[in-house]
C-alpha cells in the first residue's frame, strides 16, 4: 500500500510542478504588478496599493467591458448549445449510415479552422461592399448592412462565427451520444404516443444531462478565450460595443497606453470573477444533480 | 522643374564596394528588423544577397500591420529590445527617443549614402529634440484626389475651399449608382480616424496643449468634429470602422468622387493593376483651411540590441543601404510611389516619365500646406488613440454629445500629465 502512495506522488509531482511554474508564476507576477504603477515607456515603478483597482470602478470602458463579456458569454454559450441540440436531433432523425458520417465530417471542419482564419473569412463575407452575405441584401434592398460596423449587429455577427464553429462541432458530439442511448425508452415513449419533440424533451435530453452540462462548461471556458476572433473581426468596435474584458486589458497594456499595472489589475479581477462564478455554478449544478 | 538623370548610382555602388571589407568587419551577426509591410521592404528581401556582399551578414524582417507594429514595438523595445532596427513613425518617435530605445542615426549613417538627399520635410519628421532618429521609408502630406470624369460631367471645378468641397460632395453623392461623394477614415487610432480629423481641427485653429495644460477642448475641436460627422454622411459603407485600406480601396474601385488622403495613394491610384480609376484622377492641394497631415515613417537603430558602436554602425549600414538612392530607383521602377523620399529621385527623368506633371505639381504645392498636426510628445500615441476610440463612438452613433466627449478626453489628458 505504501509503495502505491509513493507511485502516486511520483506521477503527480512533475505535472503539478510544471503546472505551478506555468500557472502560478505569471499569476503571482500579475497580482504583484497590479499593485504597482508600471507603464511601458515610463521609468520608475512604485507600489500604489489598490489605486488601479479603485480606478477601474470609475472607468466607463471597464464597466462596458464587463457588460460586453457577460453578453458574449450568454449569447455564445446559449447559442452554441441550442444549435448543437437542434442540429444533432435533425441529423439523428433524418440521416443514416454513410450520409450521416459524411455530414458529421463536414460539420467538424469549421472548428478545425484556426480562429484567425475563420475570422478573416467571415469578416470578408460580411464586407458591405464586396461580401457574399451582402450581395443578395444589396440586390433586394438597394443598400448593404454594415454587420460589423453597426452597433446593433456587431456583437451578434461575431457571435455567429463562434456559434458556427462550436455549435456544429458539439452537434456531432451530441449525435454520437444520441447513438449510444438505449432504444427501449424511445420505443416506450412512442408506444405511449409521445410526439417527436416530446421524446427528445422528456426522454433523450434528460438522459444526456450530464454530458450536456459538461459541454456547457467547456463552452463557457472556451468563450472566455475569444480574444483572437473579436480582435480580427472588430478590434472591439464599433466604438466599444464588442470590447470584452480581455480585449480592453490588452488594449490598455499594449495597444493604447502601455499601462501594464492597470491591465494586470483587470486580469486579476477577471481571474477572481471567473473562479468565483465557475465555483458557484459548479456547486449549484452538482447540488441540482444530486437532488 | 529641374530634371536630372541618375548618373551617380554607378559611382555610389563603386564607393560601396570599396568599403565592403570595412563593413564586413563591423557586422558580425545577422540583423533583426521589426517593420510593417511596405513594398520597398519586400523589395529589400529580394536583395538579401546584395546586403550580404557589402556587410558579410544577412537580415530578417518581421512584419506586423501598422497598429500591431506600433503595439508590439513599444512592448518589445521596453522589455527585451532584441531588434537591431525598428520601423518608427512620426507618432512614436518621441516615445522611442525619450526612452532611449533608439539612438541618433546620423553618426552611424554611412556618408556615401548621402543623407542630405532626403526631402528636408522627411528629415524634420524623423527628428526629435535636435537629433535625427530615422531615415525615411515613406512620408509626405495630403492631396485632394478628384475624379476628373465625374466632376467634368457635373460641371464642377476642383474645390479649393471646405465650403466648395461640401457643395461638390453633395452634388456628386449618388449611392444608388454606387458613387459616394467623399470617403473618410472612421476606424480608431491616432494614425487612423484621428489622423484625418486633425486636419480639420488644426485647420480651424485648434491647439493640443498650452504647455502642460490641455487646450484642445475648444470651439475648433467641436467644429472639426461636427464637420467630420457631417462629411461622414457621404462616406461609403464600411468606412465608419475602416481606415486607410477601406477608404483607398473604395476610391480606387471607383466608388468615391472626392477624397483627401495621404500622397502615397497617388501611386496606387495610377497603377492600372490595382486601380479602376487609373488616368481618371486629378490631384491638388487639400481645400482651405484644411492642413495637410505631414507624416513620415522610417528605419531607426535599436539601442539595446546594438550595445556598442560597431553594432550600431552595422545597423546604420543596413539603414543606409535600405534607403539608398539605388533602392529608391528600384522602387520607382516597380511603381512603389509611396516609398520615394529622395530629392534626386523626384527630380529625375525617370520620375517624370512615370508620373504625370499633375502629381509632380501637386507634390510641390502641397508642401506649403503640410503641417505637423499631432502633439509631438511621447504621450501622443496614448492620447491620440484614446481620442480615436471616442471619435469612432461618435461616428458610429453609440454616443452623440461632442462637448462631453471632449470633456472626457481632457480628463484623460490631465491624468496623462499627472502620471508623468
Amino acid at each position: 500500500m505504501k509503495a502505491k502512495s509513493h507511485i502516486n506522488k511520483v506521477f503527480l509531482g512533475p505535472p503539478l510542478l510544471v503546472l505551478a511554474i506555468l500557472a502560478l508564476v505569471p499569476t503571482i507576477a500579475a497580482i504583484v504588478i497590479s499593485f504597482q504603477n508600471k507603464e511601458l515607456g515610463r521609468r520608475g515603478t512604485s507600489f500604489v496599493g489598490f489605486d488601479n483597482y479603485i480606478s477601474l470602478f470609475s472607468d466607463r470602458r471597464f464597466s462596458n467591458a464587463m457588460k460586453v463579456s457577460l453578453q458574449w458569454e450568454a449569447i455564445t454559450v446559449i447559442g452554441t448549445m441550442v444549435v448543437a441540440v437542434l442540429v444533432a436531433i435533425l441529423l439523428f432523425e433524418t440521416t443514416r449510415g454513410r450520409t450521416r458520417a459524411i455530414l458529421s465530417t463536414l460539420l467538424i471542419i469549421p472548428v478545425l479552422l484556426p480562429r484567425v482564419t475563420a475570422a478573416f473569412v467571415w469578416k470578408f463575407m460580411f464586407n458591405p461592399l464586396l461580401g457574399v452575405i451582402n450581395y443578395p441584401i444589396k440586390e433586394l434592398t438597394g443598400k448593404p448592412i454594415e454587420f460589423l460596423s453597426n452597433i446593433e449587429t456587431a456583437l451578434l455577427s461575431v457571435a455567429v462565427v463562434d456559434i458556427w464553429q462550436w455549435g456544429l462541432f458539439f452537434a456531432v458530439i451530441l449525435l454520437k451520444l444520441l447513438e449510444t442511448l438505449p432504444k427501449e425508452p424511445f420505443e416506450a415513449a412512442r408506444i405511449d404516443k409521445a410526439r417527436t419533440w416530446e421524446i427528445y424533451a422528456y426522454v433523450a435530453i434528460p438522459m444526456l444531462a450530464a454530458p450536456l452540462i459538461s459541454l456547457t462548461f467547456v463552452k463557457m471556458v472556451e468563450s472566455l478565450r475569444s480574444f483572437d476572433l473579436i480582435y480580427v473581426m472588430t478590434r472591439g468596435g464599433p466604438g466599444i460595443v464588442t470590447e470584452t474584458l480581455d480585449m480592453y486589458a490588452f488594449s490598455q497594456g499594449f495597444v493604447e497606453s502601455g499601462r501594464i499595472s492597470y491591465a494586470s489589475a483587470m486580469a486579476v479581477l477577471m481571474l477572481l470573477t471567473t473562479i468565483i462564478t465557475f465555483t458557484v455554478i459548479f456547486k449549484w449544478v452538482r447540488k441540482w444533480q444530486n437532488a | 522643374m529641374l530634371k536630372t538623370s541618375i548618373t551617380t548610382v554607378g559611382g555610389l555602388l563603386m564607393a560601396t564596394s570599396l568599403t565592403t571589407a570595412a563593413y564586413a568587419q563591423v557586422c558580425t551577426e545577422d540583423l533583426k528588423i521589426l517593420a510593417q509591410p511596405r513594398g520597398s521592404l519586400t523589395l529589400l528581401e529580394d536583395r538579401v544577397a546584395e546586403f550580404e556582399e557589402i556587410s558579410g551578414v544577412s537580415f530578417k524582417i518581421d512584419f506586423l500591420n501598422e497598429n500591431d507594429r506600433r503595439a508590439k514595438s513599444r512592448a518589445e523595445a521596453s522589455t527585451t529590445g532584441r531588434y537591431n532596427v525598428y520601423y518608427i513613425d512620426e507618432a512614436n518617435i518621441a516615445l522611442f527617443a525619450e526612452n532611449e530605445w533608439i539612438v541618433p542615426l546620423r553618426e552611424h549613417f554611412p556618408d556615401e549614402y548621402n543623407f542630405e538627399d532626403f526631402d528636408p520635410s522627411r528629415i524634420t519628421v524623423g527628428s526629435y529634440d535636435g537629433n535625427v532618429y530615422f531615415a525615411p521609408i515613406q512620408g509626405g502630406g495630403d492631396f485632394l484626389y478628384y475624379r476628373k470624369d465625374l466632376l467634368e460631367a457635373a460641371g464642377i471645378t476642383p474645390p479649393t475651399t471646405l465650403e466648395e468641397l461640401k457643395v461638390a460632395i453633395a452634388a456628386l453623392h449618388d449611392p444608388a449608382n454606387n458613387v459616394y461623394g467623399f470617403a473618410l477614415r472612421g476606424g480608431r487610432g491616432s494614425g487612423a480616424n484621428v489622423w484625418r480629423w486633425m486636419t480639420y481641427f488644426r485647420g480651424f485653429g485648434g491647439e493640443w496643449f498650452d504647455g502642460d495644460t490641455p487646450a484642445f477642448n475648444s470651439e475648433a475641436a467641436i467644429k472639426a468634429t461636427e464637420t467630420y460627422l457631417e462629411l461622414f454622411e457621404y462616406s461609403p459603407p464600411g468606412t465608419s470602422t475602416g481606415s486607410w485600406t477601406e477608404v483607398t480601396e473604395a476610391f480606387n474601385s471607383g466608388q468615391v468622387a472626392l477624397i483627401v488622403e495621404s500622397s502615397p495613394l497617388a501611386g496606387l491610384t495610377e497603377d492600372p493593376t490595382s486601380s479602376a480609376v487609373a488616368g481618371m484622377v486629378g490631384y491638388t492641394v487639400p481645400p482651405s483651411p484644411l492642413t495637410g497631415g505631414g507624416y513620415g515613417h522610417g528605419l531607426a537603430i535599436g539601442a539595446r540590441a546594438n550595445p556598442d558602436e560597431a553594432s550600431r554602425d552595422c545597423a546604420g549600414l543596413f539603414i543606409g543601404w535600405a534607403t539608398s538612392q539605388d533602392q529608391e530607383m528600384q522602387r520607382l521602377e516597380q511603381g512603389i510611389f509611396g516609398d520615394l523620399n529622395r530629392q534626386s529621385v523626384f527630380a529625375s527623368d525617370e520620375f517624370s516619365a512615370k508620373y504625370s506633371d499633375n502629381i509632380a505639381t501637386a507634390l510641390e504645392e502641397t508642401a506649403d500646406v503640410t503641417a505637423v498636426n499631432f502633439w509631438p510628445n511621447a504621450d501622443w500615441p496614448d492620447l491620440g488613440d484614446r481620442w480615436g476610440i471616442i471619435l469612432e463612438e461618435l461616428i458610429v452613433g453609440s454616443r452623440t454629445d461632442i462637448p462631453a466627449a471632449l470633456d472626457e478626453l481632457e480628463e484623460y489628458a490631465n491624468d496623462l500629465i499627472a502620471r508623468r
